[in-house]
């Protein structure tokens, strides 16, 4: 099904936004829209943007690319993105990561079994003085969770797999 | 003229105008400042860091407002970092210093950067020998690396982007040239950047890949070997190149190029060409072409190519000596008594063309054009002026296309309108359904197929249209053939030299026909003539087909050359229509002989032998000296006389030679050999920029008012369809489909319908139907698009469906 058909109200309300000459600028918005279904952006996706904004599918593509909250790769229901940079790391980030990941059975950048977590290491989240960190991304949104043990984020986990069942 | 600043370069006083960046000020006298991303074509970007200088500026005193004396001098205040010579404009009073130490230092860093994560595989690399990353390693490089060899950073070395451009990701240094070249010069994005930081890579996500008929340049200007073509990949090295100055022969644009050879054990010792390269001049071609233009020279290669004459013997062709096949020829040519027909097609160069219209006059013969397109009467006489040149057109200038594909007719004139109207000039497109030029034109005129002569009439009525058209300071007309045979363009031609007929012989001003080959212009200036009815034409005559395929391309024709009396053919290859011939006559590829053609802007220049003669064959021009000879007609059998001999006796040629055609000027942007650094390997043009034909002004002429004629309007009944011809840039002509590497690109026969139409026909996108034309039944597949009128199919020409013009069709769904 395509975006058009899906959220015609969504869509049309981002169109509101900006002027009809530069309905270009509402490639961003669109995408968030479009990587609302699986998680990520799909080819198909691309090229139904680039259709609704007359540009190329390239172009298109290029903005994927460069954003890291815009994922071309399907992954869990949530990413739990742990800031593993030099202030992170001095507060203990990359030992709280690798026993995360020894907890759930999985490399940092892989999903857990059930399909819900994929624990990735992240740049800088600005929240150096409350780590370890993270962020959790999912079709709900972009959620901080800070000063993050191992025990704290396996609760975390436990409530996200309750909200989504 | 913009106000001159002076300043001061490496010590080097010079003025400049306000504006100039430093980078270009600087090479105008001779000073190279390395670069990668800067490209004198293109908006600076200043991504690479490569031109790294100091600048310093006077100081100003703020009370006074004139500059702080020191010694008398301006006191010079230097920034605390360098800055990009690519990024900063001339100002009255700078001094830059691009050979101090520190910049210096600043440069042979970034080189060092750079190199870093490339792999250096210059022994490999095709663009070994003419790298601007190698030379400037050489020059700029650490001369060791401060880095470790195992952690050298390591990506993909074959991506490719489309069939014909290779991406090798680990020796790209993302200076985005490439992608530049697509978005501002090409105006397709079809490539860009994904991801970031050191992940980043060139990607492409059009279906097929690198949609893009330019897609070739991105290699010429690309600063490393990152982007290859899959026509000269591992070809060659490219110091054991010899390059040959040539023309290309696929469009009347007239493209300078190059011809790159070299003697090879895999061709059994035979000199052949390696790669087609552009060769810059800036009134034609600037330094760019098209991908037709840079891969379809195979065919010249092809080994299915005619090598020796052939004379009919008991009903068969059989392998002859020139000296029987000119004597049989001309035998038959001397006793027609007249009834005697050539047929020619702009394929030919002025020197073939000359003597062949040398020969039907000397026998009393007529000269026929073969070609579905008209007006080229009208271009000769009001054609573009010399000193035309589309890269000096902006604003004020209108440009109107009428009826004319650009994309797929004339690649690089697309191009270059395109790049008109960037600079401000009013670029008016009229045609029967949506063309890639629509997007860069201020005013579009939509017509139903078969208006086109009634809407050219009416554009000067139209209110702001009109007003761009008659006040415009200069006026250029392109008209082509989108969805009109012979009557249909000589009626458009008239209706379009209407509109410039006041200003023709001005440079910037004027009619220029799009025509399918590269040289119809010449041709008509020669005297060659279309007629509506070659058929009948044909019939009973002695005929001689010259770089032409009648027979293959219409049935009808076919017959009619079995009913003519005696057929000599002279071609490449063994078309259809030397199947049919008495006599077989083999022409060398214009790659191997000299010559010259004439552009549609009415332009002649040379082309030089690049590679020796395939087999047996010879000049055109020499074969039918041979031939006339034998007939009792004489003719000069080498290029330089026949063009000699041509400028007495054509007018629009009087007062050129050879050497004017030859001779060369400074260019600006500075490309070649020493300075690909900054514009690519583009070839410097040292063998001639030619020269413009004499308008009919300079001959005192005074123009009659050209004239319209009434032609029947063709009215589809119901369930009937109006076809039109459209062209394709890849098709099955000759010189496309004998070059393997564009098969992919022609694809089968189609038909484009308007998406209800296709509807009411119960055919979707991409599904067969079969259309009955002009005698002819074939399967097509269908295209959408929802800009053509609803009872009108599109035909492409040369796609084996034989239409030449406007005709009435049947189509229904398999």
């Amino acid at each position: 099904m395509s975006l058009a058909e899906k959220y015609p109200q969504e869509i049309q309300k981002i169109f509101a936004k900006y002027p009809p000459e530069q309905k270009r600028s509402a490639v961003m918005p669109l995408l968030y829209l479009a990587q609302r279904e699986e998680g990520f952006i799909t080819k198909g996706a691309m090229e139904e943007i680039a259709g609704m904004l007359g540009i190329k599918v390239t172009e298109v593509a290029e903005i994927v690319g460069f954003y890291t909250l815009y994922h071309d790769e399907k992954a869990g229901k949530y990413r739990m993105q742990v800031c593993t940079d030099l202030p992170c790391a001095l507060r203990g980030a990359d030992k709280f990561i690798e026993e995360l990941c020894g907890n759930l059975g999985v490399k940092v950048g892989e999903t857990t079994e059930d399909g819900l977590v994929t624990v990735e290491a992240v740049m800088c989240l600005a929240a150096c003085d409350k780590a370890p960190m993270l962020q959790t991304q999912g079709s709900d949104g972009i959620n901080y969770h800070e000063n993050m043990t191992v025990d704290k984020t396996l609760e975390l986990i436990e409530a996200l797999k309750k909200s989504v069942a | 003229m913009r106000k001159q600043v002076r300043l001061t370069i490496d010590d080097r006083q010079i003025t400049a105008p306000a504006g100039t960046l430093i980078v270009n000020a600087a090479k105008q006298i001779g000073i190279d400042i390395p670069v990668f991303c800067y490209h004198p074509k293109m908006e600076p970007v200043g991504m690479c860091r490569m031109c790294l200088v100091e600048v310093g500026r006077p100081i100003i005193d703020r009370n006074t407002g004139q500059p702080v004396l020191e010694d008398g001098q301006p006191k010079i205040q230097f920034g605390p970092k360098l800055e990009t010579a690519c990024t900063t404009p001339v100002s009255e009073g700078m001094v830059v210093r691009g050979m101090s130490e520190k910049a210096k230092a600043g440069q042979n860093e970034i080189v060092e950067f750079l190199l870093t994560s490339h792999p250096l595989d210059c022994p490999i690399c095709d663009k070994g020998g003419e790298c601007p990353l190698q030379n400037l390693t050489m020059e700029h490089g650490p001369g060791k690396s401060r880095f470790l060899y195992d952690e050298k950073f390591h990506l993909e070395k074959r991506v490719p982007l489309g069939d014909l451009i290779f991406l090798d990701r680990e020796r790209c240094i993302q200076c985005a040239r490439c992608i530049r070249f697509q978005d501002e010069i090409a105006g397709e994005p079809v490539i860009g950047f994904y991801n970031r930081g050191r992940a980043t890579d060139i990607v492409t996500y059009t279906d097929p890949g690198f949609d893009s008929v330019f897609s070739g340049n991105t290699t010429d200007i690309c600063p490393v070997g990152a982007l290859t073509t899959s026509d000269f990949r591992f070809g060659a090295r490219t110091w054991e190149l010899k390059s040959t100055a040539s023309v290309c022969g696929q469009c009347p644009v007239g493209c300078n190029i190059v011809f790159n050879t070299r003697r090879e054990a895999k061709a059994d010792g035979r000199i052949v060409i390696k790669r087609v390269m552009p060769r810059q001049n800036e009134q034609v071609n600037e330094i760019w072409l098209c991908d037709k233009g840079r891969f379809a020279y195979h065919y010249t290669e092809n080994g299915a190519r005619l090598s020796r004459p052939l004379v009919k013997k008991n009903g068969k062709l059989e392998a002859s000596s020139w000296d029987e096949a000119a004597a049989i020829a001309g035998g038959k040519l001397r006793s027609a008594d007249g009834e005697v027909v050539v047929l020619a097609s702009g394929r030919l160069s002025n020197e073939d063309l000359f003597n062949l219209k040398s020969l039907a006059d000397g026998l009393g013969g007529k000269a026929l054009l073969y070609t579905q397109m008209g007006g080229g009467d009208l271009t000769a006489r009001f054609g573009v002026g010399a000193g035309t040149n589309f890269g000096e057109m902006g604003a004020g200038t209108t440009i109107l296309v009428a009826a004319s594909d650009l994309y797929n007719e004339a690649p690089v004139w697309h191009l270059r309108v395109k790049g008109a109207a960037k600079r401000g000039a009013t670029v008016i497109v009229a045609n029967g359904r949506e063309t890639k030029l629509d997007a860069f034109a201020k005013y579009v005129v939509r017509y139903a197929y078969g208006d086109e002569v009634e809407t050219i009439n009416g554009l000067q009525q139209k209110e702001k249209i009109g007003e761009a058209i008659t006040s415009a300071e200069n006026l250029v007309v392109l008209f082509g053939s989108d969805g009109l045979g012979l009557n249909g363009t000589s009626n458009l031609a008239a209706a379009c030299a209407e509109l410039v007929q006041g200003r023709a012989g001005k440079p910037n001003n004027g009619l220029i026909g799009v025509w399918p080959k590269a040289n119809d212009q010449g041709a008509w200036e020669i005297g060659f003539r279309p007629t509506d009815d070659l058929s009948s034409e044909l019939k009973g005559k002695t005929v001689y087909v010259v770089a032409a395929d009648p027979a293959g391309d219409d049935p009808q024709l076919a017959a009619a050359l079995k009913e003519a009396k005696f057929v000599i053919a002279q071609e490449l290859f063994q078309t259809a229509t030397a199947d049919l011939a008495d006599v077989v006559l083999p022409a060398q590829a214009y790659t191997e002989r000299d010559g010259s053609f004439t552009s549609g802007e009415r332009r002649a220049q040379r082309f030089y032998a690049a590679v020796p003669a395939f087999g047996e064959s010879q000049a055109d021009y020499a074969i039918t000296a041979l031939v006339a000879d034998a007939a009792g007609v004489e003719l000069a059998d080498s290029a330089g006389q026949v063009f000699e001999n041509l400028v007495v006796t054509v007018e629009a040629f009087a007062g050129l030679t050879y050497e004017i055609l030859a001779e060369t000027a400074e260019q600006w942007p500075v490309v070649g050999r020493g300075d690909m650094y900054y514009g690519g390997t583009t070839y410097e043009n040292t063998r001639g920029l030619g020269a413009h034909l004499v308008g009919w002004g300079e001959r005192g002429e005074t123009a009659s008012r050209p004239r319209v004629q009434e032609e029947t309007e063709l009215r589809p009944k119901e369930g009937q369809w109006l076809a039109v011809p459209v062209t394709k840039l890849y098709d099955q002509g000759l010189t496309v489909r004998s070059s393997k590497l564009l098969e992919s690109h022609i694809g089968a026969a189609t038909v484009t319908l308007h998406p209800e139409a296709a509807k009411r026909l119960g055919a979707g996108a991409g599904e067969l139907v079969e259309i009955s034309l002009n005698g002819t039944t074939a399967q097509v597949s269908v295209l959408l698009d929802e800009t053509v009128s609803a009872s009108v199919a599109l035909l492409p020409r040369g796609m084996g469906l034989p239409i030449s013009g406007p005709v009435v069709a049947g189509l229904k769904k398999v």
